[in-house]
């Protein structure tokens, strides 16, 4: 007791002192059993700071928060927070008081069965904190997340948004000097991502409070004021978001080039990374400003027709990948997909599914709200949504899985009625959990499936090649299913649904938790199935960048598709109504947020050391913002215009058709 | 240790059991039906064995030998058969249970001096109802036999049959039952059955509350706050050691007002024994959670720690006496038997604290032992 209460004073006179590492990590290493989870994490947290972690399942984040937070023992190095070296359970009980940890998943930690309240409650209890202390802070903390309403809602019917607010409230009960949190984004719909980061800056930013926080997301790097990217339990570039995209100097040039097929070859064979978003392709051009960089591009592209070629500034992403690239060592791209079934004859852009007014209740509750789309053959067709946004629903009702309650819907030509086995051949379906065997080879599961679908031993035999070259498995037939990483896993799963060449792909969220060299490959492959066999593939995601890889995309919202189009159309719409966003840098972000939100600029938001807001005349608020903000003392370093990203794209339609509902049900009201 | 964490944890706790509705049932449900399943359903009275009889001599001693079983509350006459043939199919289908056959010249072999044979088939798939059930048959013969032969020698020597009855048997065995009187297999299947499912109960509760708290990833809650190791052992415990007395006595009143046994001890004595059983197998299911990781994984331990010691070691099928010597070692060094002598001491014998006084420092030493292993192992910063 004498101990910790010392060390009460110790953490308070360290944050008299207000510099220093919060958290310090040297060479860091732990194992499960025999296989290095994390290995050489060497990593600084200075006081005040937000600091992320970023990087796909298995990194590590996870392994390395809870070593911090005193919940997991490690195998190798210095571990020390509040300069208590952080060894042993009882070392670790010293710094627990002033520690919050919320763990991964959204909501796991809290108690299904126990109200907002109640929960709260539980929580303060177990830090002990005096009744008329709680009373207050949970006032303050309920006021700011908007949870008020739902004091006595048991937890277990909150949505996704408000269990990660809860959370968050349950986790600062106790006014924590660090606050550890897991991935609370992961899974979340993205206007209540946005909203969490808004509450999370309000919250921290009188900045006696250090956070760590991880994501798997790449774009919410700009949310911190410091980043390390983790792949594979090491630390690949640590520090401010503008010093990682300083690491690796280059542009992104985007460009329309027909045919695009051919500008894909011929640009992989030089640049590492080619992306085709739609008609769009984004190469990474290293070592090159602006114009130098489309020079290069063209050059290669003579006799191919290009047009809107354009250069930027490369994102995150672009850099994680190189980083990644050169780590590996590899030539990058894969190797061009084995050719096949030649293209069938068929009337050009012939309808592969269509979905007209199609509903599915569960109960009372309305999962599918009148969907409608159409997907030609060879297109990539994204449904972009928050988990329980309807997605998944949609993909059981067209691959024959759930009958619908209402609506029409034809696959391959054929009525969902009328047909329930009939669409099975022609389509392939992978769903969410990979639906691979694990105890099975990656052969013995191609048998599987190739026998569930009939295929004759000569057929099998080929397909099987084909599927193992596809997915780079050459050398790893026999190896279980559930050994191998991710990235493998997952192309076998997409195999294994090609396995009986349907003209037809479903794909529900193939991409959750696999590493940003797998998801290229991934697309890479979905490209060329798409261009070169003309495939259909409809894709559910709730990666906002990724959607944009998608020819088309139709956004889902509560069970309803609020917006349908190709992303650069959805962007354009919303750039017209809303316009662009304005990134505003300056000596004091929350002086500023603060400026701006009192003068009226109710979107203005805080995005690490940066303000972002909504602008539909950018060069005229433009001054606005630089007369407020001088007239406020502040020193302006920087405006300027961003695109829109899809994230903002579909923000603002949820909120639009929020606002819509809202005033339909006053109207109704009067 | 402090009280408000504790308290924190078991209000909590209660709130949770009390509003999943799972949970629930499987909490308080489960072993009230139990005791109704096993109570009914396991009966070891073997009474009203359907039979068949074979008749070959058909002559007046054949009938009146025949009469013994007839008329014995044991068995149950299905009819008579002409042949063995017949009876196969009787058999096999589990119409009859036992055939009884009088062969021919029965009274004249007898009347003669001879020894007659008779031939008894009884269906063994279920060896202790056929090995009662020749005991049964044994019975009743020697008592027949006895009765031809005390005609044989009154008839011979012209004494009264009494006294030659007399005479032929010099020793008579005169039996009392303590105890259980009239032998009701239920009196004292009733006491065992609640020392057999609160030997299994409170494990699963214990060990499912606290592994499902590790599956969901909220025991980082526990892990990474300042409750200590006590606290939430102590606190997570307590509402499933209420749990358990509560069923405790639920069980008592079904076993006393349903099944009509008898409580014969103190009741002071019998709910601090309960309570003390409780916490250590509670302890168990502490144990157990420490090992595992999913809830299969801890139902399945639990279930394969606790049924096979509850009903093969504890005393509930085979008395103790009777098992190999191995099988005793291994009795004794489980809980479940020295609960079965305090639930067969409490409700039939009337026996207190003064004789089973071994039995109560044996539970409370499985007590202390499981709980400073619980408290060992567990973990607030665990290596995965």
């Amino acid at each position: 007791m004498g101990e910790a209460g010392s060390l009460i004073s110790r953490a308070q006179n360290f944050s008299c002192e207000g510099d220093g590492a919060v958290v310090r990590v040297s060479d860091f290493r732990k194992l499960y059993g025999k296989k290095l989870a994390v290995s050489g994490v060497t990593l600084d947290i200075q006081k005040g700071m937000i600091h992320g972690l970023i990087g796909p399942d298995g990194a590590g984040k996870s392994t390395l928060m809870k070593a911090i937070a005193g919940v997991l023992s490690y195998d190798a190095g210095e571990v020390e927070v509040f300069g208590v070296p952080v060894v042993s359970e009882q070392s670790a009980e010293r710094v627990k008081p002033h520690i919050g940890f919320m763990p991964q998943g959204l909501g796991l930690n809290l108690y299904p069965d126990l109200s907002v309240e109640e929960n709260i409650d539980f929580f303060a209890r177990l830090r002990l904190v005096p009744a008329h202390d709680l009373a207050a802070r949970k006032q303050r903390l309920l006021a700011i997340t908007r949870l008020e309403k739902f004091r006595d809602r048991a937890m277990k019917n909150l949505s996704g948004g408000m269990k990660q607010k809860l959370g968050l409230v349950c986790t600062l009960i106790h006014q924590p000097a660090l606050i550890i949190l897991d991935e609370p984004t992961t899974g979340v719909d993205p206007v209540s991502r946005r909203d969490f980061w808004t509450i999370l800056a309000d919250l921290l930013k009188e900045g006696n409070v250090t956070a760590l926080i991880s994501t798997a997301y790449m774009d919410e790097a700009s949310r911190f004021n410091q980043i390390s990217m983790l792949y594979q339990g090491q630390v690949m570039a640590s520090g401010k978001p503008e010093s990682i995209l300083a690491l690796i100097p280059g542009s992104t040039v985007r460009l329309r080039a027909i045919p695009q097929i051919q500008a894909v070859a011929r640009l992989g064979a030089e640049f590492s990374q080619v992306d085709p978003f739609g008609d769009e392709l984004r190469v990474f051009v290293e070592d090159g400003s602006g114009e130098a960089a489309i020079q290069r591009v063209r050059e290669l592209l003579t006799g191919i027709e290009v047009s809107e070629i354009t250069a930027s500034e490369p994102d995150l992403d672009n850099v994680f990948l190189e980083l990644l690239l050169r780590r590996e060592q590899s030539q990058g791209r894969s190797a061009p997909l084995p050719s096949g079934a030649p293209p069938e004859l068929e009337t050009e852009r012939s309808i592969a599914i269509e979905a007209r007014g199609l509903v599915r209740d569960f109960g009372k509750f309305r999962a599918v709200d009148n969907a409608s789309f159409r997907v030609p053959q060879g297109e990539i067709f994204g449904l972009l949504g928050a988990n329980g946004a309807g997605k998944t629903t949609v993909i059981k009702m067209l691959t024959g899985i759930l009958q619908p309650t209402d609506g029409e819907g034809w696959v391959a030509g054929a009525n969902l009625h009328s047909v329930g086995r009939g669409i099975k051949e022609h389509i392939g379906y992978m769903s969410q959990a990979f639906s691979l065997y694990r105890d099975l080879s990656v052969r013995e599961n191609i048998r599987l499936y190739a026998g569930i679908y009939g295929l004759s031993r000569r057929e099998m035999k080929a397909r099987a090649e084909w599927i193992i070259a596809m997915a780079d498995l050459s050398g790893r037939e026999t190896e279980l299913a559930g050994r191998l990483p991710m990235g493998l896993v997952q192309r076998l799963a997409l195999g294994c649904a090609l396995v009986h060449r349907p003209r037809i792909l479903f794909l529900d969220e193939p991409t959750s938790g696999v590493d940003p060299l797998g998801r290229q490959r991934f697309w890479d492959i979905l490209f060329q199935l798409s261009r070169e066999e003309r495939v259909a593939i409809l894709i559910t995601t709730h990666y906002m960048s990724e959607a944009e890889r998608c020819d088309h995309l139709a956004l889902m919202s509560a069970g309803k598709v609020i917006a349908d189009g190709s992303p650069a159309e959805l962007k354009a719409a919303v750039e017209k109504a809303a316009g662009k966003t304005l990134e505003i840098r300056t000596d004091r972000p929350v002086a500023t947020l603060e400026q701006l939100l009192e003068k009226g600029f109710e979107d203005a938001a805080l995005f690490g050391n940066k303000v972002h807001l909504l602008s539909s005349k950018p060069e005229a608020d433009e001054q606005s913002v630089r007369t407020i903000l001088s007239g406020a003392g502040i020193e302006t370093h920087s405006i300027r215009t961003q695109p829109l990203s899809m994230e903002d794209v579909f923000i603002y339609r949820v909120t639009q058709v929020e606002k819509q509902q809202l005033a339909r049900q006053e109207e109704a009201t009067q | 240790m402090k009280l408000e964490r504790v308290t924190a944890i078991i209000v909590k706790e209660s709130q949770e059991i009390v509003r999943d509705r799972l949970f629930f049932s499987l909490a308080f449900l489960v072993p009230t039906v139990l005791m109704m399943l096993f109570g009914f359903g396991l009966s070891f009275d073997v009474e009203h064995i359907p039979f068949v009889l074979v008749d070959r001599d058909n002559s007046s001693l054949s009938r009146e030998y025949s009469h013994k079983f007839i008329s014995s509350r044991y068995f149950d006459l299905q009819g008579y058969a002409k042949n063995e043939n017949e009876l196969d199919s009787l058999l096999i289908t589990n119409r009859i249970r036992a055939v009884i056959v009088i062969p021919e010249h029965f009274e004249t072999d007898l009347l003669a001096g001879r020894p007659a044979h008779l031939q008894t088939l009884i269906d063994g798939t279920f060896p202790f109802r056929a090995r009662t059930t020749i005991g049964y048959v044994t019975a009743i013969n020697a008592a027949a036999t006895m009765e031809v032969l005390a005609t044989f020698l009154s008839q011979r020597q012209g004494i009264p049959l009494q006294d030659a009855a007399r005479s032929l048997q010099p020793v008579r065995l005169d039996v009392r039952y303590l105890y259980n009187q009239s032998l009701k297999s239920i009196w004292s299947l009733a006491p065992k059955l609640l020392m057999v499912i609160l030997m299994i109960s409170p494990p699963f509760l214990t060990a499912l509350g606290i592994v499902r708290e590790r599956e969901r990833g909220s025991i980082y809650n526990i892990y990474s706050s300042t409750v200590t190791r006590g606290e939430f052992v102590v606190g997570k415990l307590l509402p499933y050691v209420g749990i358990s007395i509560l069923n405790g006595l639920v069980l008592w009143i079904l076993a006393t007002r349903l099944y009509g046994t008898p409580f014969k001890g103190s009741m002071l004595f019998f709910l601090f024994a309960l309570t003390l059983y409780v916490v250590c197998t509670a302890g168990i299911g502490l144990v157990v959670s420490v090992f595992v990781h999913t809830q299969t994984a801890a139902m399945i331990a639990t279930v394969i720690i606790t049924v096979i010691p509850a009903v093969l070691y504890s005393g509930v099928l085979i008395p103790i006496a009777s098992l190999t010597r191995g099988s005793q070692v291994i009795a004794h060094l489980l809980p479940a038997m020295y609960f079965t002598n305090i639930v067969l001491g409490c409700f039939l014998k009337g026996v207190g604290f003064e004789a089973l006084r071994n039995d109560i420092l044996i539970l409370a030493g499985y007590a202390c032992s499981l709980f400073t292993a619980g408290y060992l192992f567990f973990n607030k910063r665990p290596s995965e």
